[in-house]
């Protein structure tokens, strides 16, 4: 059964984040990139949740048309959620690797 | 079908829907399988399914058709009933016997219709063990330079 997880909120925290404010510097335009494609991800990933917990409503309600839907779709969105989380570990691994940065 | 960087789980998904149908066709027939009617009406048709490679065809199978050409399963095409001849049975006692003493009952052998179930669980079965390896070797794929 999926555990319902509170939605994520991506604009807040990627792009913001991610994107030095007012520097103006030429890796602006690359992190913005990153940051938004990756909140995109985020969204994706937020829809794949609402479409098994949708599913997993229907379960337990008794409106379930087949079995094989419910678990093709949790399987699919724990997948995604792992790759999403494998993304965000290594983003964020680079970026304690640079702020290590010997000045 | 929505683009997802898991592909390879389509596939298997799509077939185990097919069979699904096939084997819900299949109850179709075996709880119809001593269905009476009177020698004036059709007699219960038995339930095909008609099941489709999806984005078929040679020129998309030898990957010229663009994207989804390999790897997008099948579908459930639509349904094709049997002959509603069925066949004539001498059953004199029963209420819907015309004056030969003939009903109609349909024209399927419940040997058949057993053996075809038993195939559609087992492909069943095999879509099932195609999506679990395609997930194991995603799992894997994700534990790259963990």
């Amino acid at each position: 059964m999926t555990v319902p997880i509170s939605p994520i909120d991506p604009l807040a925290t990627g792009p913001a984040a991610l994107a030095p404010a007012g520097t103006g510097n030429r890796t602006e335009g690359a992190g913005t990139a990153f940051a938004s494609s990756f909140a995109s991800a985020l969204d994706d990933l937020d829809a794949a949740h609402k479409a098994t917990d949708e599913l997993a409503r229907a379960a337990a309600t008794g409106d379930l048309r087949s079995v094989e839907d419910l678990m093709i779709a949790s399987t699919e969105t724990q997948l995604a959620t792992q790759l999403t989380v494998a993304v965000r570990n290594r983003a964020l691994e680079s970026f304690n690797e640079i702020m290590r940065m010997q000045l | 079908m929505r683009i997802t960087p898991f592909s390879s789980l389509g596939a298997p998904a799509s077939g185990m829907r097919v069979y699904q149908t096939w084997i819900d066709a299949l109850a179709d027939n075996v709880a119809n399988i001593s269905t009476i009617n009177p020698a004036g009406e059709p007699a219960f048709q038995e339930r095909y399914v008609h099941a489709r490679a999806a984005g078929g065809g040679l020129r998309e199978a030898i990957g010229l058709g663009g994207r989804g050409s390999i790897g997008s399963g099948a579908y459930v095409a639509g349904a094709e009933f049997g002959d509603p001849e069925g066949r004539m049975v001498y059953q004199p006692d029963h209420p819907y016997a015309d004056e030969n003493g003939m009903v109609r009952m349909p024209d399927m052998d419940l040997s058949t219709q057993m053996t075809n179930l038993i195939i559609a669980q087992r492909a069943y079965q095999a879509n099932v063990t195609v999506f679990e390896r395609a997930r194991d070797s995603y799992l894997r794929a994700l534990e790259i330079g963990r």
